[in-house]
């Protein structure tokens, strides 16, 4: 290791708040840069194609141009149907917006309530609370979905619901230790002492000042789960339904294709998931290293 | 010669099975409510009502017992379900249970190949990077392990398969994408196995944590201590840097690979309770796939409970100082 | 006059504040000798660089960026090393009319080069015992276990019985009932009195030439710092130790030690025998020290329980350069006529009486 740093004058003001762009050093903000990019792709190919704004229908089936390899008229080539991949890369990231952030609300929301709850009050509510949790807890989330595919046969927006519950449990842990963890040092005692109000303890001091890390942490690995796990539903042919685009149908059904050869048709959406699921695990751990940082003297 | 307190552990284990018993017991019973909750009757499962008379499906209704009170059918399907019978697969006919054993047993080894696989893949990564001393190298493999969890994993298996089947001719390609092999071949065994260890998404949740809890140890007083009295800093953190985050891991992570079992039994065609569970959900094969959620949980509380053996082996608090923040 | 077996030149130890953009020079050009034999207590409040002065000692420094330079000598067997050879080719200056722009430093490689240097020292030659023995023990592995890997470590015994007979005479020696007993015991089953008991037990279980024994008494209840006190001094007498003493207590000091050094925000600001400090006939002392001494509570007040009476003000963080005397806040004893130059200059080490020096404009 070569530490480079260099002296200024000495006279800083023992309390003086240090603005966030200060705390961060050379990695934070690469790797919230490029997570913060990933966001505003998959948010700017949001709004591209709410308003229509792409150059190519991504539905439109033109079997005069099928498996063009990528060229200067189709960016990434058309898919075997003569879909333009590009247009379909942009438009499939709407199977993971709206359907994300509502499995990332649910889990979040409730997961927090859950471990407050629990950890608050000992005793018999800390005990059925942890035991619904647990009961949750204890199928694997794979197989809840394939439960709920076999009797319901639900669309993506009820599977995500599935994915926000099962994620429940992990939240309302972190949660619930943390404010145990809070406990013990006395530090609701000490901050009601200071006469501070309940909600303000709860909300400001327990959630905002010690939680947000693990709200980030889960959050950005919500939605990296999401796209993982309608990707691999959609291998399995239970995610969003053909022709509506999605990454993860896009590489399933480039699949057969990609046998033969011809690469191009499952590459572009897997590396289309790649990417957004590093944007969001950096942007998780860069954003985490800022916000929990600790004055380190 | 060690003192090895085996009361307290014998104690906590019985209570951690004891729970893990009433939790089983619980999942028992959302899986009957989701069968009655469904839309349409049970019965649907076995016949197709309105092609039969009415009186034929209430002499049926009262055969199966659905005439009777809920709580009642429960107990009776629990009885039945306490004697190994989980009913018969409606594709094949044939017990559900003797099936799930028959197949358990490939998931099974699939699952724990995979997690050793990932383990050798995460541990070095998160030790290295815990030592601070190159952070360009630690933040270049935590890059890579992060890489590796975002490739969706049957992608992974794409281009595998591709490089065995079509670049190597190892075994036959199946033009539904999926490879099989009539005589048991060592690299079919294995290909699925290094597969899943690495693209099961795990990899970077697991370098996080064993990376987080591994920094807080090194820093610990006891760490410097022993590095003043000469020993070996590794030997020391062993037990709380190491062996409990990991052992951690591994129990949270055995239902999210199991998960992603069922994607990669798909991909390599390996005859697991993954595989078995697809087709059961297409077929809508209701008895399977609840034996299937069943024994995944019992799956995953063996995990537990494993995990509760060995922190009370490792803790001599037995458990009761499991891991700080 | 027996020999010096450490003997540390200019040490400097200096941690780098990310958020204030500067150094903490928490041991700011120390020098200090100890003799064989002797016990030399460092002695000074909370946070003026003891632990991490010891600590440099040791190369248990790591923490990050930051700057370690001067000479440890460690003599052993008439042959001498120093403990931070070479260290200047780690790091590199880069000036600009003399004010420094950067510093770069390569620690890894330095790191490296420590562990090599310290191989066989660490515990062998010089042994160490923390403050807070309870989080100083691994709470994983059993008392035994950790003294009999000290042994087994550096005196060359392979078998683990026989290191284990040893560790159980040791814990004898450190005054622990029932010893071959306790070997089996792990740390969090004891309290924290015989926590350090053990620490002890472990440190000298390697005979080494040199104990540090960083703030062996805090944290324990008064009762038991008596005792702990009283078994340092006993196994001093039996083994012939040689102690480098670090505590912020006076009292301890005046126990233990036969040389003193006081330190103060990273410098040391008093440094003689014993017994040259405290002699009644010497009027001259360092307006510090004897603010410590008056810092001591008598008998009496002990027996009132009366809290510790402590000096006004606070430690001067070590961030800031002072152009004049770093106790110049606080000191009481400054006087008129010294006074401008306590606060524009700050005193050099003077030499007041036979190897007795002292940091302060007032021994001019
Ligand atoms: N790792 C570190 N990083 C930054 N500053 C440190 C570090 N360790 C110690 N310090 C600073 O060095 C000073 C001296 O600490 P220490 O030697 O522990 O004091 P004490 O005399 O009580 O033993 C303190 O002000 C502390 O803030
Ligand atoms: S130099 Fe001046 S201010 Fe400093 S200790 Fe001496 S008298 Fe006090
Ligand atoms: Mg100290």
């Amino acid at each position: 290791m070569r530490a480079r740093y260099i002296q200024r004058a000495a006279e800083v003001s023992e309390f003086s708040q240090i603005p966030i762009w200060k705390r961060a050093n050379k990695k934070d903000i690469i790797q919230i840069g490029f997570g913060l990019l990933v966001v505003l792709f998959v948010l700017s190919s949001y709004i591209t194609s709410v308003l229509h704004l792409l150059t190519y229908d991504p539905l439109e089936i033109n079997l005069k141009e099928i498996m063009q390899p990528p060229d200067y008229k189709h960016i990434l080539g058309t898919d075997f149907m003569g879909r333009d991949i590009l247009s379909r890369i942009i438009v499939g990231s709407q199977a993971y917006f709206m359907p994300g952030i509502l499995a990332i609300f649910i889990a979040i929301s409730f997961g927090t309530i859950a471990g407050l709850v629990s950890a608050y009050n000992s005793g018999r509510t800390d005990a059925v609370f942890s035991y619904i949790l647990d009961l949750i807890d204890s199928i694997p989330k794979m197989v809840i979905i394939l439960l709920a595919i076999a009797f319901f046969k639900p669309g993506i927006f009820f599977i995500m619901l599935i994915v926000g519950i099962t994620n429940i449990p992990t939240v309302a842990s972190l949660i619930k230790s943390k404010v145990i963890f809070l406990k013990k040092r006395n530090f609701i005692e000490a901050a009601k002492a200071l006469g501070l109000k309940t909600t303000d303890i709860i909300f400001k001091h327990i959630l905002w000042y010690n939680c947000k890390s693990i709200v980030i942490i889960q959050a950005t690995l919500g939605m990296a789960e999401v796209i993982l796990i309608e990707t691999s539903l959609s291998y399995l042919g239970f995610g969003v339904q053909e022709p509506a685009p999605s990454w993860g149908n896009m590489v399933a059904s480039g699949g057969d294709y990609f046998f033969r050869g011809d690469f191009y048709l499952s590459t572009a959406p897997a590396a289309a998931i790649l990417i957004s699921i590093l944007g969001f695990y950096l942007l998780g751990d860069g954003l985490n290293n800022l916000l929990e940082w600790r004055r380190k003297r | 010669m060690k003192f090895i307190l085996w009361k307290p552990i014998l104690k906590l284990v019985l209570r951690e099975f004891f729970i893990a018993v009433f939790l089983l017991l619980g999942v028992s019973i959302v899986i009957f409510s989701i069968l009655h909750l469904a839309p349409g009757d049970p019965l649907h499962i076995f016949i197709n009502i309105q092609t039969q008379n009415p009186e034929d499906v209430a002499l049926l209704k009262r055969e199966l017992g659905l005439d009777r009170a809920i709580p009642i059918q429960y107990l009776s399907w629990l009885n039945k379900l306490l004697h190994g019978n989980f009913g018969n697969s409606f594709r094949t006919g044939k017990p559900v249970f003797g099936e799930l054993i028959k197949v358990g047993v490939n998931t099974l080894m699939l699952t724990i190949g995979s997690m050793i696989v990932t383990l050798l893949i995460a541990i070095p990564i998160a030790v290295i990077s815990s030592l601070r001393r190159h952070p360009v190298l630690s933040w270049g493999l935590t890059l890579f392990a992060y890489i590796l969890s975002a490739l969706p994993v049957f992608y992974l298996g794409y281009i595998v398969i591709y490089i065995f089947t079509k670049k190597f001719n190892l075994f036959p390609f199946l033009p539904s994408g999926a490879v099989s092999s009539s005589k048991f071949n060592l690299i079919y065994f294995f290909l699925p196995i290094m597969v899943l260890g690495v693209g099961n998404g795990s990899i970077s949740e697991i370098v996080r944590h064993l990376k987080m809890q591994l920094e807080r140890v090194l820093s610990e007083d006891y760490i410097k201590a022993a590095k003043a009295k000469g020993a070996s800093i590794w030997r020391h953190s062993f037990k709380e840097g190491i062996l409990i985050p990991v052992t951690t891991m591994v129990a949270a992570k055995i239902p999210f690979i199991l998960g992603g079992a069922v994607v990669v039994e798909q991909v390599f065609n390996w005859p697991g309770m993954g595989r078995l569970a697809w087709q059961a959900a297409l077929d809508r094969d209701y008895p399977v796939i609840m034996g299937i959620t069943l024994f995944a949980a019992v799956f995953v509380h063996v995990g537990r409970l494993t995990q509760t053996l060995v922190f009370a082996f490792v803790n001599p608090q037995t458990g009761e100082k499991g891991e700080g923040d | 006059m027996s020999e010096e077996i450490l003997k540390v030149e200019d040490l400097r130890t200096y941690f780098y504040s990310y958020t204030k953009e500067a150094f903490i020079r928490s041991v700011d050009s120390v020098s200090f000798s100890i003799r064989k034999g002797e016990v030399l207590g460092i002695v000074g409040e909370s946070g003026c660089g003891k632990s991490v002065a010891a600590q440099s000692i040791l190369g248990l420094i790591t923490d990050g960026p930051g700057i370690i330079s001067g000479n440890i000598f460690l003599t052993r067997n008439d042959k001498t090393v120093n403990l931070l050879d070479g260290l200047s080719d780690y790091a590199s200056i880069r000036t600009k009319r003399k004010a420094i722009l950067e510093i770069s430093k390569d620690i890894s490689g330095w790191l490296k080069r420590s562990e090599s240097l310290m191989k066989g020292i660490r515990g062998k030659v010089i042994s160490m015992i923390f403050q807070n023995p309870k989080s100083a023990l691994n709470p994983f592995i059993t008392v035994g276990d950790q003294i009999s890997e000290s042994i087994m470590l550096h005196k060359g015994i392979q078998a683990k019985k026989e290191a284990m007979a040893i560790a159980s005479k040791w814990l004898e020696r450190v005054q622990i009932d029932s010893p071959s007993m306790r070997l089996y015991d792990y740390p969090h089953g004891l309290s924290g009195g015989m926590c350090q008991r053990v620490m002890i037990a472990m440190a000298l279980s390697s005979e080494p030439s040199l104990l540090i024994a960083d703030e062996p008494t805090t944290g324990l209840d008064v009762t038991i710092q008596t005792k702990i006190v009283e078994l340092l001094k006993k196994l001093r007498e039996e083994l012939a130790l040689t102690i480098l003493l670090i505590t912020h207590d006076m009292n301890v000091i005046m126990q233990l030690a036969d040389r003193i050094a006081v330190m103060y925000g990273g410098r040391i600001v008093e440094y003689g025998l014993k017994k040259e400090i405290m002699d009644s006939n010497s009027f001259i002392r360092h307006p510090y020290t004897i603010a410590l001494l008056n810092s001591i509570p008598t008998i009496g007040e002990i027996k009132a329980k009366e809290r510790l009476r402590a000096i006004k003000g606070d430690v001067p963080d070590t961030i800031t350069l002072y152009r004049g005397c770093r106790f110049y806040e606080r000191c009481t004893l400054k006087n008129d006529r010294i006074k401008k130059r306590c606060k524009e200059a700050e005193p050099e080490m003077i030499e007041i009486g036979t190897g007795h020096y002292m940091r302060c404009w007032l021994a001019e």
